[in-house]
């Protein structure tokens, strides 16, 4: 799909998702420091602002300075990959053209992650967190081609519908 | 692409309710932990839901607002459940935290005072500033969820069909004139 302006929005998206995955990736690793220098309130409110999204047990998680990280292995393989991801993005996806990534490579870069995190939830095997890590940054690393893609295009679909209704009101006063 | 704008904000109810729901009941909760599993679900159900009541195609944009507003809605649920069965979380939370020593794991020694918090009725600026968190943090990944549900349904969405060709002339005989 190729539209006017898009460039520059998807450029646009794609510097504030990078700008909002280093803030993201740097809290994660602020949490332990600020917990190994004693900084309890701090640091309690960074482990409690990822505790929605991840177990944090402390076995599945990778320390930092004698602390663990703020989410767990898997959870930072998947921003860990979505950072790499956004590398590549440039490389592989460009910034001229909107296109979401198949469900043909969708499912299979999910299903490492589903099927070790399923394991796992019913007890059949337990994987150390490289595997966990590993898992999470091959599925990570197609979440931007779908984030960037999708912000750009409700970005763009918003300033047609907004630059449509003059003309639509316009055509109304003149059927009146 | 059709102009109309969707109707968004009934699917995104009724999916971030059964998607908060799911995230605010203990152990089921854990599913979360699963590539936020509840989240990128419900916002899935979102988009198929916004797809039933919209005639045009959907686009990723669409995904990604409808996905969003799953995700606040998600996080106020949530947050509300939450607050009564916090001394349950607790308690679960400190059982974890046993077996792993249990199992002869290193704790660290001031780790119970990051992690859970307190157990009693947090303030209102706690409970507050914890829904803000919920909030960004779900709509992010409703966004996320919704654009990949667009991915998903768009394959399996009939298209819509081409206008029918009109119906062939009738047959003048040459010598009716």
């Amino acid at each position: 799909m190729s539209r006017p302006g898009i460039s520059r929005t998807v450029l646009a998206v794609y510097i504030l998702t990078a700008a909002g995955t280093a803030i993201w990736l740097s809290a994660i690793f602020l949490a332990p420091v600020l917990a190994a220098r004693g900084s309890v309130g701090p640091a309690r409110l960074l482990y409690e602002a990822f505790s929605p999204i991840c177990h944090q047990i402390p076995e599945r998680c990778l320390t930092f300075h004698g602390q663990p990280l703020a989410v767990c292995g898997r959870c930072l393989g998947i921003y860990t990959g979505f950072a790499a991801g956004l590398v590549l993005y440039p490389f592989l996806r460009g910034f001229s053209k909107l296109k979401l990534p198949s469900v043909r490579v969708l499912l299979p870069l999910t299903l490492p992650m589903a099927l070790d995190g399923a394991a796992g939830v019913l007890g059949i095997w337990t994987s150390p967190i490289g595997a966990r890590f590993a898992t999470g940054i091959v599925w990570g690393t197609l979440l931007p081609f779908f984030f960037v893609t999708g912000l750009a295009d409700l970005l763009l679909t918003r300033r047609k519908r907004a630059a449509a209704r003059p003309l639509e009101k316009n055509r109304a006063n003149d059927v009146e | 692409m059709d102009q109309k704008k969707p109707e968004y904000l009934r699917p995104a109810l009724i999916a971030g309710a059964v998607a908060g729901v799911l995230s605010g009941l203990p152990l089921v909760s854990s599913g979360n932990c699963l590539c936020c599993l509840w989240i990128v679900g419900g916002s899935v159900l979102a988009v198929n839901l916004l797809a039933k009541h919209t005639a045009g195609v959907l686009t990723s944009g669409d995904g990604a607002i409808v996905g969003a507003f799953t995700g606040i809605v998600a996080a106020v649920i949530d947050t509300l459940i939450s607050i009564p069965l916090r001394p349950f979380n607790m308690e679960l939370a400190n059982r974890v935290m046993r077996k792993v020593s249990e199992l002869g794991y290193d704790m660290p020694s001031n780790l119970d005072g990051y992690l859970g918090g307190g157990a009693g009725i947090p303030s209102p600026g706690l409970f507050l500033l914890g829904l803000f968190l919920t909030a960004v943090v779900f709509t992010v990944v409703g966004v996320l969820g919704g654009i990949i549900g667009v991915s998903i349904l768009s394959k399996n969405r009939p298209q819509p069909s081409p206008p029918a060709a009109p119906p062939p002339a009738p047959e003048v005989p040459q010598d009716a004139a």
